[in-house]
């Protein structure tokens, strides 16, 4: 496959430049914290490096070293374990950070829990103790995707509570200024109709083609109408559905598949099959 | 004397080990797979340097594998043999794709439910292991002036004895 050289140019640059925003190390000096003020300092160095690099750790090292209880280094060293599937690792530097900064880290890694491992049960735990601590409040996943309630329903959903997932997807969706997820209605859409509830799983799919329109959505709803023997909207649900994903219009993340993700030749076998 | 003696020789181990858990070893990247003769299939070769081996998700959205994910879930599904055994945890096998559209260097980590490091029953891992291995249809990738290499891995998500989920 040939992928023109620029986008590599433009791509690595931006790895191995930007790795975060420089941290505000004079907050650490105002409150008089001089050693969390000389370790912030010592973190800024890893702006220059990709987070993979010896460089990039042997940076958090020193931070480590420097001031052993702040969970930011462990938090920080951790990604790049995360995005390479070192499980092991990964845990041992996460657990550190949420160990020393709880309310910042733990909704963090049961989202990542839930995305990269499908660690459903760990995820919920996670997100029990934050709901708790947060009164009620967990907030968005890192990349934003998920309300961590919504975390917590897929969760109920892939351990086989499905009535607890709608329960705690509703309970989120009526919070005043909540901001809807860019796969919410999907998810619960998908859920109704796994549940037999047709016009609920129609009425969400919809609310996601106005928000958000995905192959994923048309071709749930292509299952939905096959249910209620409506062929001609089967069909028509379907091949939008393949326009959408031809074009790149489909759920998508780089690193992990999301839950309720489908793929071209679902689409394809869904077409050629008798209705 | 021979108890400060003692002590001495105690705090000296007990401080080289600690020195030695804070400052590994690093190698380029996290991940990296160097070269190792003794368990490398000898034919696998890189199309670019040791140091320019990138990492799956450089690519983007675009797709790694013919077919896509649902073709790799589908081809484990299909030859994986469960195993009766009261085992769960993660494996992941990780290896390089070359620009041939070849896979080589392979390596594996496995750990319990609770990420901790321990082996699986070998009738469990040598097959995701030999499975993976033989897993044909990883893109390979080049850009106008050479071919490309890239780092890709495959957690298995293990419970017992059954594979639930293939990642990523």
């Amino acid at each position: 496959m040939h992928i023109r050289s620029l986008i590599f140019v433009v791509f690595i640059s931006f790895l191995g430049k930007a790795a975060h925003a420089q941290y505000n190390c004079e907050w650490f000096k105002a409150q008089g914290n001089m050693v969390r003020y000389q370790a912030c300092l010592e973190a800024n160095k890893s702006n220059e490096f990709y987070q993979f690099s010896k460089e990039f750790h042997e940076v958090y090292d020193r931070v480590m070293e420097m001031d052993p209880t702040w969970a930011l280094p462990y938090r920080a060293k951790s990604v790049s374990y995360l995005k390479s599937g070192d499980f092991i690792n990964w845990k041992k530097l996460i657990d550190q950070a949420v160990a020393y900064d709880t309310v910042t880290y733990l909704g963090y890694r049961a989202g990542c829990r839930f995305q990269f491992f499908r660690d459903y049960k760990g995820a919920i735990e996670d997100c029990l103790l934050l709901k708790k601590v947060m009164n009620n409040d967990m907030g968005y996943t890192a990349n934003g995707q998920y309300h961590l309630d919504i975390v917590l329903a897929l969760s109920y959903k892939a351990l086989g509570d499905p009535n607890k997932a709608i329960e705690t997807i509703l309970e989120r969706h009526q919070e005043a200024n909540y901001m809807m997820g860019i796969f919410d209605m999907l998810h619960l859409g998908v859920l109704y109709a796994e549940q037999g509830d047709l016009q609920k799983a129609k009425a969400c799919f919809e609310k996601q083609e106005a928000f958000n329109d995905l192959a994923e959505n048309r071709y749930y709803l292509a299952m939905v109408y096959k249910e209620l023997g409506q062929k001609e909207n089967y069909i028509e649900q379907l091949e939008k559905a393949k326009s959408l994903y031809t074009i790149g219009l489909k759920m998508n993340d780089p690193y992990q598949a999301p839950m309720d993700k489908i793929y071209l030749k679902q689409i394809e076998i869904a077409l050629a099959e008798h209705f | 004397m021979i108890r400060i003696l003692l002590m001495l020789i105690v705090f000296g181990l007990f401080s080289c080990s600690a020195k030695t858990e804070l400052k590994p070893e690093y190698l380029r990247h996290t991940g990296d797979i160097p070269a190792d003769s003794s368990v490398d299939d000898s034919d696998f070769e890189l199309c670019g340097e040791e140091d320019a081996v990138l990492q799956y998700f450089n690519f983007g959205d675009s797709d790694k594998y013919e077919g896509e994910r649902i073709a790799i879930c589908d081809y484990f599904q299909e030859h994986y043999q469960p195993v009766s055994i009261d085992e769960s945890g993660w494996i992941r096998v990780r290896f390089i794709v070359n620009c041939h559209w070849q896979t080589g260097r392979f390596r594996m980590i496995e750990s319990d439910e609770n990420y901790n490091e321990r082996p699986f029953d070998k009738a469990i891992s040598n097959q995701i292991l030999e499975l993976t291995k033989s897993l044909k249809g990883w893109i390979g990738y080049e850009n106008e002036e050479r071919g490309l290499d890239y780092y890709q891995y495959l957690v298995f998500k293990i419970e017992n004895g059954s594979i639930t989920e293939v990642l990523p």
